[in-house]
């Protein structure tokens, strides 16, 4: 019998383990009832401190919730890989606009690779990618493959950059993934600031240090801008038309009078509606105005009104006039930048030399520090804006040259932003902008919720089930039952053992399994009824009920394992949970049913404690 | 205890009104998703959803009108647990504006009652086609390997009428849901990735309950002869009964603690996977063994069977 000693040290070792692996959860709940149990929040505090390794320990192997159980976000971002493919793209004229427009509105709706979209976009138009990529005497071929390599590598780099911000924010056990070409699935448990969180993620942190052209120059390409529109009154009217909730907001509150736009007709002066300016040469633009200026500034024809390498910018913050409005200021840069945010080694939140207006002071590598040093140089009594993510911070004039390589950012409306500036400066630059597609958000009391019915279910469907197979088959429904309580803790011992989370949609995979564990002994079982019935001994019987039901519970077994494999496959987030714990409760069940059961049997068949009425 | 005590039911023989029973269902649910269609959740269309709390009772007009008046468009529902609240609109990639939105919204216009955010989902129009894309492709992916898997274990015939019934039990809990989809507020039955799950979870399933019964088909069919065919699908079927009505039930009976206890956001996939081991507990009797026997009537030739079990 050395296959039946081989299988009870199976079985020993299966528990063994099983029990060591959910000892950690254990004791990190009855630790945490402890704590929670004393009356004082110091004599708590006391019992935290003097048990604080014992309890880290604990939490640290205990079985993990869930984002869904414990509360928290889950994130989906996509890399814009349409922009970053422009990034790399050199020679852009009218016609590589149209084209990367039209790839853009094909990003929104099919499912096709970016790079594959382009790709045809350029066939159709005839047009090699040779002409705008990499060297001309590259096939498209080639050039097709770099620019995936290339987006390959932004995904990584965008990967490692947002995981450097989470980490300088401070999750506790953020999961950061990529899948496919273009997504980074970001889980973030407990967080409970989600929009300083979403805004942190988002941006791209592209910092610059730009010249500002001349006041006069400014106004000039503003009068331009608005001799155009008013030459193409009715393209500009369509356009405000489109913006209909800033441009009703500009009609019914008009900006500030401004020397320049205080005489004439409304309708003749359609930028100076939306933008003021000032006698020094200043121009402004209100909050409602904002978005409608900011997308004129965007639009190809407009851009081509101005000086060459420059481009209209709008700063990040406003500021208050007397009367109390929110006043934006718009500035003329040049489009090269004079040095970029990569130079930056060390950032830093502080408060400035007043002492109330938080600012970020920033130092360079040597690099960065001889070139801001020449510019600086350069440029005395000149502008030099700083603009992240083209927004405009500040743009202090130059008094004298910079050796140090330090510089500053200030016009920061709070301590918390100057914080989370000085992460994503610290982090770097993404290499293409994100977006957030997909975000699902559950707090912390609907978790509470979801446990407490998740538990329920547990509970319920186990007396239900065990219920039954007593009911059923009598002794043997106690074996079938032991059976089921091992096979839980296998599903939640190998959860916990393998650092896998449990979510609500895993729950609803064990309470499956409760049921769906006992089919393989409920086949057995009714297989040593049919044998019985025939008149065999309770000895052949139990024997050949096992030889004989188990092919179709591997067949069934083996079935419900590839559904379940594939699931898991190709689900994401919540359902993967579901599928493992169905992947795990199936396999276990084909052990607990086949070995677990009959050594159980085997032992009171050694000791006659069972007879024909055992089966029910 | 025994439900059932040596039956001798004749399923071969009134296979025809089993059929019969099967197309109207089919029909009946093709009828449904091509008038009425499905209700998708926000997964498979894209949007976001807001689930709010209240402290005390309120009535779902009253945030309605509060919502309204605010300019909050959506829909609104009431959701599962008591004071809970469904609003549904379109897909923002920031719901941060949307959290502001509604935060003044409710604390201005039902200032006695405080309310919490419980939950908020948003997917964008690209991933929800991901995700409708990547269902499609683990429904039929599982499909082949199951059609495989059931091939090598007994024979092509076998695994291919497998496969028609695993598509029956779908296609049936499908149209069901295209039927009373949106009916009742506690349980608006929207497909979406937990729906998925319960299909792939009622093909496992579903073929579970039919190897079973082949897998004693193919216990006694061995060295007979086809005329003997009828009498022993028929002796297997009433054979298994017992097993594949027992073992259907205890999951029936865990998914209905599921439907029961786990809330709203597990109910609808309860339901498609109680309905479906119900269908699917029918068709592996009236359907997947009935086309085999056809198929192999049809074809004049003996069963050859692969597998098996250990030699007894």
């Amino acid at each position: 019998m050395k296959n039946k000693r081989f299988n009870l040290l199976l079985i020993v070792v299966v528990t063994v383990v099983a029990i060591w692996s959910l000892w950690p959860t254990w004791r990190d709940y009855t630790l945490t009832k402890q704590v929670n149990s004393l009356g004082s929040s110091r004599d708590s505090l006391t019992f935290a401190v003097n048990h604080r390794d014992e309890i880290e320990n604990a939490r640290k192997k205990s079985l993990k919730l869930g984002l869904d159980l414990k509360g928290g976000m889950h994130l989906v971002m996509e890399v814009d890989q349409v922009d970053l493919f422009d990034q790399k793209a050199w020679n852009k004229d009218e016609k590589f606009f149209a084209i990367m427009d039209a790839v853009r509105a094909k990003t929104v709706s099919s499912d096709e690779r970016v790079i594959d979209l382009l790709a045809s976009e350029f066939k159709k138009e005839n047009i090699p990618l040779s002409r705008y990529f990499y060297d001309i005497r590259n096939t498209d071929k080639e050039v097709i493959s770099k620019l995936q390599k290339e987006s390959e590598d932004a995904l990584s780099r965008a990967k490692e950059i947002i995981r450097n911000r989470i980490d300088q924010y401070g999750v506790a056990e953020p999961v950061i993934t990529t899948q496919g070409s273009r997504k980074i699935i970001i889980e973030l448990p407990g967080v409970s600031d989600e929009n300083r969180v979403r805004n942190l993620l988002k941006g791209t942190a592209k910092l610059e240090f730009r010249l500002l052209r001349e006041p006069e120059v400014l106004i000039r390409t503003l009068d331009k801008i608005n001799t155009y529109l008013v030459q193409n009154a009715s393209a500009g009217a369509q356009a405000v038309q489109a913006d209909s909730a800033s441009a009703a907001a500009v009609h019914g509150k008009p900006v500030a009078p401004s020397p320049a736009a205080s005489t004439g007709k409304v309708s003749s002066r359609p930028l100076y509606d939306v933008v003021g300016v000032y006698q020094n040469g200043t121009a402004f633009t209100n909050e409602h105005s904002k978005e409608y200026v900011s997308s004129l500034f965007h639009r190809n024809d407009i851009q081509a009104l101005l000086p060459p390498d420059t481009e209209l910018l709008i700063s990040a913050k406003p500021d208050v006039n007397k009367t109390g409005e929110k006043l934006f200021t718009v500035f003329l840069v040049k489009k090269t930048p004079e040095l970029t945010g990569g130079v930056i080694t060390e950032a830093k939140a502080t408060f400035g030399s007043q002492g109330v207006q938080p600012e970020v002071l920033m130092s360079m590598n040597s690099e960065g520090t001889s070139k801001w040093a020449r510019i600086t140089g350069a440029n005395i009594g000149k502008r030099v804006a700083i603009v992240l993510d083209n927004a405009v911070y500040s743009a202090p004039v130059v008094q004298s040259k910079i050796p140090n390589g330090n510089s500053v950012i200030n016009g920061i409306e709070s301590l918390e932003e100057a914080k989370d500036l000085e992460i994503v400066l610290k982090a770097g630059a993404l290499p293409a902008p994100v977006r957030i597609t997909e975000e699902r958000t559950v707090g912390p009391s609907l978790g509470a919720d979801y446990i407490r019915a998740g538990m329920l279910s547990l509970l319920w469907s186990f007396v239900a089930v065990s219920g039954f197979m007593l009911v059923y088959y009598k002794k043997a429904g106690i074996a079938a039952n032991i059976a089921l309580v091992l096979n839980i803790l296998i599903v939640l011992s190998v959860l916990a053992g393998f650092n896998a989370s449990l979510s609500l949609p895993g729950i609803a995979g064990i309470v499956l399994t409760i049921g769906m564990a006992v089919d393989a002994n409920v086949l057995i079982y009714e297989r040593v009824r049919e044998e019985l019935a025939e008149g065999k001994t309770v000895v052949s019987a139990v024997s050949q009920g096992y030889d004989r039901a188990f092919s179709s519970i591997l067949d069934s077994h083996v079935t419900t394992l590839v559904a379940a494999f594939l699931l898991y496959t190709y689900g994401i987030g919540p359902i993967q949970g579901f599928a493992v714990t169905l992947m795990i409760g199936t396999s276990a069940s084909l052990f607990t049913a086949i070995i677990v059961t009959r050594e159980i049997f085997n032992g009171l068949l050694g000791k006659n404690m069972l007879t024909q009425k055992s089966f029910g | 205890m025994r439900i059932f005590q040596k039956t001798n039911f004749n399923f071969i023989g009134h296979r025809k009104i089993a059929y019969g029973i099967s197309l109207v269902l089919l029909i009946a649910g093709f009828i449904s998703l091509a008038v009425k269609g499905l209700n998708y959740g926000i997964d498979f269309r894209g949007g976001s959803e807001v689930v709010i709390r209240f402290e005390k009772n309120i009535d779902v007009s009253t945030v309605r009108g509060a919502l309204d008046a605010s300019g909050v468009s959506g829909s609104l529902k009431q959701y599962g647990m008591d004071r809970s609240f469904l609003l549904s609109t379109v897909f923002r990639g920031d719901t941060g504006e949307l959290k502001t939105l509604l935060l003044n919204a409710l604390n201005s216009r039902i200032p006695g009652n405080r309310h919490e955010i419980v939950r908020i989902d948003a997917v964008g129009p690209s991933i929800a086609s991901d995700l409708k894309l990547s269902a499609i492709k683990a429904l039929l992916a599982s499909l082949l390997a199951i059609l495989l898997y059931v091939g090598f274990r007994f024979e092509i015939k076998f695994a291919t009428a497998g496969v028609v019934a695993i598509f029956h039990d779908i296609l049936c809990v499908l149209g069901l849901f295209s039927m009373i989809g949106g009916l009742f507020d506690f349980m608006p039955l929207e497909v979406d990735q937990s729906i998925i799950a319960a299909f792939l979870t009622i093909a496992g399933y579903s073929i579970t309950d039919t190897v079973v019964v082949y897998d004693r088909i193919r216990e006694r069919v061995r060295g007979q002869k086809p005329a003997d065919y009828e009498r022993i699908f028929n002796e297997s079927m009433n054979q298994t009964l017992s097993r594949t009505v027992i073992t259907s039930g205890t999951v029936l009976l865990s998914v209905l603690v599921l439907f029961i206890f786990a809330g709203p956001a597990i109910r609808g996939f309860a339901f498609a996977v109680f309905m479906g081991i119900l269908v699917g507990t029918y068709s592996s009797i009236f359907v997947a063994a009935p086309l085999v026997f056809d198929w192999v009537r049809l074809s004049k030739s003996a069963i050859h069977l692969r597998g098996g079990q250990k030699s007894s």
